[in-house]
């Protein structure tokens, strides 16, 4: 098919390049963006291990075909981190001990940011929604619901200090 | 009506078959800027095996963790170190990586026990500084480095640990495993009678895992065996018909999700483990083992009615109590 023209902004850079439109967003991100902080985890939109945020709404990558996320604000988890320095969410992650495998941590943490970005002070029950279409095989959950809340205190001094 | 219930679940599980050869190697080099680079095979899949070895070694050669340099499963440079499987990895990897780094160690305090007058058996490290007899001495490790290395003197270490392999006697029988690590857990459940569905309220895990070597990576794995067993107590069950998987996604797969998770309190015992590293034994799989067991006995305990068969699903609940309800006369 013929492709078509990809243009969109992925974490705050314009990208413009032809993709067949048959593909999907994950797709673009990983093999032609080189975005591969994504994970593919079922393809089916199961599991939300390809979780991006689509102009701050968090979607299944796989589940987005590449045309629907034309002219779209992107975000990928390459795109969370600032300059180099770890998001407060990515941070509480590593101390609050919410990584094991791994594999559903890019996912998991788009989705406490797109929580944490319209709900700063997020009740328990908020936050294990918030992340109720990300599974996680590892954790039990304890320590990510534990970090997300930790990054919403953090995130709420750092707003108070401004 | 929503009926409650406690359950208790119990398990003891073998660490380090001894049935059959099981054993693991480890590379280790103290490098002259006081960074230690350890080679193992053991493959870390997200249980933490690579910082748990970190510290073993850290915490023999007296340095930073920020000072060790894991390289982890790979099969180019690293011994082996068999499966990561079995919970055996802390337990036979952290073995071997003592022994490297008691070796390198050795080098360090001969050398050490020529600056200082001293008897090697009287030195230690920590801190970056020898210690003697319980006091720092004002040499330190770099030192010793430095002096090796005029002298050509390389700061080397391997080791291997095997469980004694014992085999088994002409029945299949004998010792099966060098050591045992025990846990009970404690589950309370709500049962719906309309529904059947059961609700896991809250777990208490607790586990001899011999010594912690990290606690909080220990507590990661206990709340996540604890999670999945929820799912083997009353979710997953892999449907197969004529030879093939009738729900092969997690539509049809149920696992537990994050709402699904009830309060886990994850309780540390420590028991140390004579032959462990540090005291360690294993807690990887034991984390799931008795989860389920203990949420049957709680729904046992709500319902008076007893389950002998896995995943105790809403669908099994209501054919137990209308059969139980067909038993009693109207009038009761």
């Amino acid at each position: 098919m013929k492709p078509f023209r990809f243009r969109a902004t992925v974490n705050g850079r314009p990208v413009d390049l032809p993709v067949d439109p048959r593909r999907r967003l994950l797709d673009v991100l990983r093999e032609d963006l080189g975005l591969t902080g994504t994970k593919e985890g079922c393809g089916e939109g199961e599991c939300g291990a390809c979780t991006v945020l689509l102009d701050g709404r968090p979607v299944n990558a796989c589940l987005v075909l590449a045309p629907e996320a034309a002219g779209c604000d992107i975000t990928t988890i390459e795109g969370v981190a600032v300059e180099g320095r770890l998001h407060p969410i990515q941070e509480a992650f590593l101390e609050a001990g919410a990584v094991q495998c791994g594999y559903c941590t890019p996912g998991m943490i788009l989705a406490a940011k797109a929580l944490l970005d319209k709900d700063p002070r997020p009740t328990d029950q908020a936050i294990k929604t918030a992340v109720s279409g990300n599974l996680c095989r590892c954790t039990g959950y304890v320590k990510i619901v534990k970090a997300v809340r930790l990054a919403a205190a953090r995130l709420a001094r750092e707003e108070g200090a401004v | 009506m929503k009926k409650r219930g406690i359950g208790v679940g119990c398990m003891w599980y073998g660490i380090g078959n001894t049935g059959a050869p099981n054993p693991a190697g480890a590379f280790l080099d103290f490098l002259e800027d006081g960074t230690v680079l350890v080679l193992t095979g053991c493959a870390d899949i997200g249980q933490g095996s690579s910082t748990a070895l970190a510290q073993i070694a850290a915490g023999e050669l007296g340095v930073n963790i920020e000072d060790i340099l894991v390289v982890a499963g790979d099969t180019g440079v690293s011994p082996d170190a068999g499966a990561t499987s079995a919970s055996r990895q802390t337990y036979i990897s952290g073995n071997a990586v003592l022994l490297a780094a008691r070796q390198a160690k050795e080098v360090l305090l001969q050398e050490a026990a020529g600056v200082l007058g001293a008897a090697a058996s009287e030195l230690g490290l920590g801190g970056g500084y020898v210690w003697r007899g319980g006091e720092r001495t004002p040499v330190t490790v770099k030192d010793i480095l430095a002096r090796c290395r005029q002298k050509g003197k390389l700061t080397l270490g391997s080791g291997w640990f095997n469980p004694l392999t014992t085999g088994l006697d002409e029945a299949g029988q004998g010792v099966p495993y060098a050591t045992y690590s025990y846990a009970t857990q404690v589950a309370e459940v709500e049962v719906d009678t309309e529904t059947g569905k059961v609700s896991v309220l809250r777990l208490a895990a607790a586990h001899d895992v011999g010594r912690a070597v990290n606690p909080q990576a220990v507590e990661g794995q206990i709340e996540g065996g604890c999670l999945m067993g929820i799912g083997y107590a009353l979710l997953e069950e892999v449907k197969v018909d004529r030879g093939r998987v009738g729900n092969p996604r997690y539509a049809e797969y149920i696992l537990p999700m994050s709402l699904d998770a009830p309060e886990i309190h994850a309780i540390i015992v420590e028991d140390p483990e004579p032959t462990g590293p540090y005291g360690a034994k294993g807690v990887g799989e034991p984390a799931l083992i008795p989860t389920a067991a203990a949420i049957a006995n709680a729904v046992a305990d709500a319902l008076g009615v007893r389950f002998y068969d896995l995943p105790v699903t809403p669908e099994k609940i209501l054919a137990a109590l209308t059969a139980e309800g067909d038993h009693k006369s109207p009038d009761e």
